[in-house]
């Protein structure tokens, strides 16, 4: 396969008409060569360099994939051919061959495109959020946080308004909602479950017969406070509500949605009533008609009894992260200018592979 | 739509193995490059046939981060099969699989079938794990293996029809108290009641069948 060409090297350079720039953008150097012969010679040079670029392709193969054999099985016949000089078209593709990088851009898919503008400031206020509080990390479910904050806000404002959040500057924290095992999440998850009992005891009791439970709807709605499959505008607009009251609405918008459907949810069976619960209609998610049917269903008082009694029958209450009450304090002392500890860090879990999934 | 046979499936693995994309391609016959995270649990369904009776398949497609299990424990009772699934071009969760069928067999029934999917074999230029190291795995514990791709389809209905062949012999073979719905199984209202000769006590290898 592999003919000698010997000669090669021992070609005089191509004379090449004269130009003021190579394609390198460097002005060139005057050669003083004998005219006359050039034509033919560049025409010779010109298909011998023809003849090169394609024995090259041959061993690069399609997009470098048949590179790799043929270096495991001529590696004496590539170290010559390089010696020789890479064709410049292909020095690009050859170099990343050699190198091993196109091995890593293999093997870490859009790693690089991602950071782009937006994903880059997602990626910062997560990455931020785990290095600031390393019992909680990086969860999945935070990113849809962190992008509705980011839509209105900078980077450092949306990591400060997370760790607000999450932390608790205003009402209860809601760390637990990403901590090992999402504590808080499985609380709501019965809290919601006694409240729709209560609200909608037919519902409720059609719920059980299917073998329902919210784990099975719900847990979305909690782990991204509705951030996550809604239509936005209502996403929006419970948020706004969500910032001031608190985790209530979010129970109070999850009830008047099912009181809202009532009537075909408790019709349906298993499996339609699953998809039925994640694709509500769209009147449903009208935020102008579900907004006042939710602001009309009282819940503040039995969610503080069922968190009660959830806590009795879990033996005390939700562990807490070490940071909370040094945070806690540093907002009620007006301290706050808390930096992250160390600068490197390391990570339950890199937020970086699988935002916005 | 009536059945002789239901059968509940959990689809277990680490983040980003493709999980949902092997649900995805098994109930919708395609492939979405950029699929949605999953935050807690998916549903699926679809309807297949073993033996001439038509099976329903009930499935579960689960959070694969660490954080999500307390979530998804909960599906694996009452799980007739499980599909654990891991990407052969991902080394990591190839190695996290010991710790994924620790957390199945505390959690689910003993008599459930597994069956080990090596998804994204059309990948193989990028491959990290060979076909030789999952079977090798299956075999030491038990499992069912194959690989599978879920972007060309690649044994994706042979991934699910199959766990599905294994749960139907183990009935025919009187492992499983139908009437128990606990194991992931119901008698259907076309179907045919209960196993043809009882309980006798003799238990199959979840490896028994299959490609």
């Amino acid at each position: 396969m592999e003919k000698k060409r010997a000669n090669d090297e021992f070609e005089p350079g191509p004379i090449l008409p004269s130009q003021s720039v190579d394609r390198f953008e460097f002005i060139k150097q005057e050669q003083n060569s004998s005219e006359g012969l050039s034509t033919s010679r560049s025409a010779n040079e010109h298909e011998r360099e023809e003849r090169r670029i394609r024995k090259w392709r041959k061993i690069i193969g399609v997009g470098g994939s048949d590179w790799k054999q043929y270096v495991r099985r001529k590696p004496h016949v590539v170290k010559k051919l390089i010696r020789k000089g890479i064709p410049d078209c292909l020095r690009g593709l050859v170099w990343q061959l050699i190198s091993g990088s196109r091995d890593l851009l293999l093997m870490n898919p859009g790693v690089y495109e991602r950071h782009g503008p937006g994903q880059r400031s997602l990626y910062n206020v997560l990455k931020a959020y785990s290095v600031y509080d390393r019992d909680v990390g990086y969860v999945q479910g935070m990113g849809f946080l962190a992008g509705l904050l980011l839509l209105y806000m900078s980077e450092e404002d949306a990591f400060w308004l997370l760790v607000a959040l999450l932390k608790g500057a205003v009402h209860a924290p809601m760390e637990g909602l990403y901590l090992a095992g999402l504590p808080l999440v499985q609380q709501y998850l019965f809290q919601f479950e006694q409240l729709v009992k209560e609200h909608s005891p037919k519902l409720g009791q059609h719920f059980s017969e299917e073998m329902i439970n919210p784990s099975m709807y719900a847990s979305q709605w909690f782990i991204t406070l509705f951030s996550y499959s809604f239509p936005f505008p209502l996403a929006l607009r419970i948020w706004d509500v969500f910032l001031f009251e608190g985790v209530k609405v979010v129970f109070k918008v999850g009830l008047a949605l099912l009181k809202f459907c009532h009537d075909d949810l408790i019709k349906l069976p298993f499996e339609k009533l699953i998809h039925a619960l994640r694709n509500f209609p769209e009147d449903a998610m009208n935020p102008d008609t579900l907004l006042p049917l939710a602001f009309s269903v009282k819940v503040s008082k039995r969610l503080e009894e069922l968190q009660q009694e959830y806590e009795k029958r879990n033996g005390g209450t939700l562990p807490k992260a070490g940071s909370t009450n040094r945070l806690l304090q540093a907002i009620k002392h007006k301290e706050l200018s808390i930096k992250p500890e160390r600068s490197n860090c390391v990570q339950k879990d890199d937020p970086s592979p699988r935002i916005l999934h | 739509m009536s059945y002789a046979y239901l059968f509940k499936y959990i689809i277990i693995g680490d983040t980003g193995v493709g999980k949902s994309c092997l649900l995805l391609q098994f109930t919708d016959k395609r492939f979405q490059p950029v699929h949605d995270l999953t935050i807690g649990v998916e549903f699926g369904a679809r309807m297949i046939t073993i033996d001439n009776k038509p099976i329903k398949l009930q499935i579960w497609d689960t959070a694969g981060q660490e954080s999500f299990r307390s979530i998804t424990r909960s599906y694996y009772r009452g799980a007739a099969g499980a599909l654990l699934v891991y990407d052969i071009t991902r080394r990591e969760t190839f190695n996290h699989l010991a710790n994924w069928l620790e957390d199945a067999r505390q959690h689910a029934n003993a008599n459930m079938t597994i069956m080990l999917i090596g998804n994204k074999c059309d990948l193989s230029h990028r491959r990290a794990v060979s076909t030789e190291e999952g079977e090798q795995f299956a075999k030491e514990h038990g499992l069912v293996f194959m690989e599978a791709s879920a972007k060309t389809a690649q044994n994706v209905e042979e991934a699910f029809i199959s766990t599905a062949a294994t749960i139907y012999k183990k009935i025919q073979d009187g492992v499983f108290d139908v009437s128990n719905e606990s194991y992931g199984i119901k008698v259907g209202y076309g179907g045919i009641p209960g196993p043809s000769g009882g309980r006798d006590g003799t238990s199959s290898q979840a490896g028994g069948c299959c490609s």
